[in-house]
């Protein structure tokens, strides 16, 4: 029972990670422009799906091929904010959920498109399996919890300790008096979503490593990302991080113990057990 | 140093500033007064760059900076502490002060962090709260300090007293003294007219988005459609 809740907490890690990082992106974006990105988990499966591409297609090695993805995220969240977002950027809100809803169509055509309608897996070779005691760990899942680890820590090192991220947290805090404070407003929405997308890639590259990539699977992963948010409070940081290590947890176990079949309705349930009893959710400030 | 000249500002189609010209000099203090929605803070934020200038122009040390972006015209050395104080809620006091000095790459910025906490002493007891926890004077020495910490050549209060306490009001007006006396170029909105005019060297009364007298700040304080209206003698 200990061993088997262990083993599941193992697995919920990771795929917690792969939530923590799509929230973060998610988070970003809303705090600055208040916008719900929905597109964000389709853009994450087709970093996925490059990296898929490059090793299969092209025989890069996986090392090499993540930080090539890495790099295209960045440049294609730059595209999404000046080709998709900006235009809108002064209009009613319900102008950017309508662009936000097309593209992630638009995506999920294109990933269609390149990289066909099977299902994927990322080859990274990693097939290792160690036991501690009862668990088995393989050696893949603890890569991508130390991969999702670095990552997170990166990113709150970059907003807590660098002037160009304490400026996304005033823009997100107060748009006008960073302003004032001589932060460029037309920039940070750029930075924002080439460091979100990027974490999106990262993301789906886990995704398609640990488990698939197929069509659809990414506006899944936006939902869970969303919920994420809303678990853990909204426009928090510690709390997407609390939040998606929890949702992941939660998933796993109930998948161990109950089903996998239900392990969604569950995730789901706890979310509005948490809701009930904690309206701004689990780190969220209360209003 | 900043010269508006024909100014309009307006929000959508409704103007609310018609066409005023107003002059500050290097090392002056000079107040801006009138009752509410007389256009006093349409006139700042449109110096800063925070609403666009219908018509007429903004001068600042013989450049035109009308319309410029409100980064560039914090970089050219305006910094406005804004009405409402709008410190950044969640970051820390210190967060915040860093904040006041974006714009700057130098190496001092940690020696005047230092010295704002002397000016304040209260801010380096709050240093790692959250300023949305200080008190409203606590902001508002906050909002006061965070602009400094950007070292403009002009830096523009708007209503720095507004909502506080008589004696915080006191301490708040000491403290703009304190930074008249140390050579800053000043100007200043406020409600609180007879203070204002206490502290400013020159003044501009405006009313319903046109300046109807302006002077030295001890003649306006002694004329009586001043004192009857504003002053409430
Ligand atoms: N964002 C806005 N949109 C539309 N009208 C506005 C806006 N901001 C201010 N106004 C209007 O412009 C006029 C001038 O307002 P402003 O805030 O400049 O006055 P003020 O002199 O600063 O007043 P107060 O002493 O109350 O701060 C008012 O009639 C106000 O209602
Ligand atoms: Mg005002």
């Amino acid at each position: 029972m200990l061993i088997e809740i262990l083993q599941q907490t193992i697995n919920g890690l990771a795929i917690g990670g792969v939530y923590v990082l799509i929230a973060l992106g998610l988070t970003t974006v809303f705090g600055i422009l208040g916008i719900a990105h929905f597109a964000h988990g389709s853009v994450s499966m087709f970093g996925g799906y490059l990296t898929f591409f490059l090793v299969t297609s092209q025989g890069l090695p996986v090392l090499a091929a993540i930080p090539i993805a890495l790099v295209a995220g960045f440049v294609l969240g730059l595209l999404i904010e000046i080709v998709a977002y900006r235009p809108v950027r002064h209009a009613n809100h319900i102008n950017a959920f309508i662009v936000a809803l097309g593209l992630t169509m638009m995506v999920e055509g294109i990933n269609l498109q390149l990289f066909g309608h099977e299902q994927i897996v990322i080859p990274t070779g990693l097939s290792k399996v160690f036991r501690l005691g009862g668990v088995t760990v393989p050696e893949l899942r603890i890569y991508v919890i130390i991969a999702a680890i670095v990552l997170v820590a990166a990113m709150m090192l970059f907003v807590e300790r660098t002037k160009t991220g304490q400026a996304i947290r005033a823009v997100a805090e107060n748009r006008d008096a960073a302003i004032l404070m001589g932060v460029n407003v037309n920039s940070i929405p750029l930075i924002v979503f080439g460091i979100s997308t990027s974490l999106g890639v990262a993301a789906g590259i886990m995704v398609g490593a640990l488990f698939a990539i197929a069509p659809g699977i990414g506006e899944g992963f936006v939902v869970k990302g969303f919920a994420v948010l809303i678990l853990g409070g909204l426009g928090s940081f510690p709390g997407a991080i609390l939040g998606g290590t929890v949702l992941g947890i939660t998933e796993s176990i109930a998948a161990g113990f109950i089903s996998s079949a239900y392990k969604d309705v569950i995730a789901f349930v706890v979310m509005i057990l948490v809701l009930l009893i904690r309206p701004q959710g689990l780190l969220g400030r209360s209003p | 140093m900043l010269a508006l000249r024909d100014l309009r500002v307006n929000y959508g189609a409704i103007e609310v500033v018609h066409g005023i010209s107003l002059d500050v000099a290097a090392g002056e203090c000079v107040a801006l007064i009138g009752a509410n929605g007389a256009g006093k803070s349409s006139t700042l934020k449109a110096i800063c760059g925070l609403v666009p200038v219908g018509s007429g122009s903004v001068q600042f040390e013989g450049r035109d900076i009308t319309n410029a972006s409100g980064h560039a015209i914090v970089r050219a050395g305006i910094t406005m502490c804004p009405e409402g104080r709008q410190v950044f809620p969640q970051m820390s006091v210190i967060q915040n002060l860093r904040m006041g000095a974006y714009t700057r790459t130098d190496k001092d910025q940690d020696a005047d962090l230092g010295r704002m906490m002397d000016m304040f002493p209260i801010l380096r007891e709050r240093q790692t709260q959250a300023a949305g926890k200080l008190s409203g004077g606590e902001q508002e020495m906050l909002a006061i300090a965070r602009a400094l910490m950007a070292r403009p050549r002009i830096c523009l209060f708007d209503e720095p007293s507004l909502g506080l306490a008589p004696k915080i009001v006191a301490s708040v007006f000491e403290t703009l003294a304190q930074i008249k006396a140390m050579g800053m170029t000043i100007l200043l909105v406020e409600q609180n007219s007879m203070m204002a005019l206490n502290l400013a060297d020159r003044a501009y009364l405006f009313e319903a988005g046109r300046i109807v007298m302006e002077g030295p700040a001890k003649e306006l304080k002694s004329h009586p459609d001043v004192m009857r209206a504003y002053l409430g003698h």
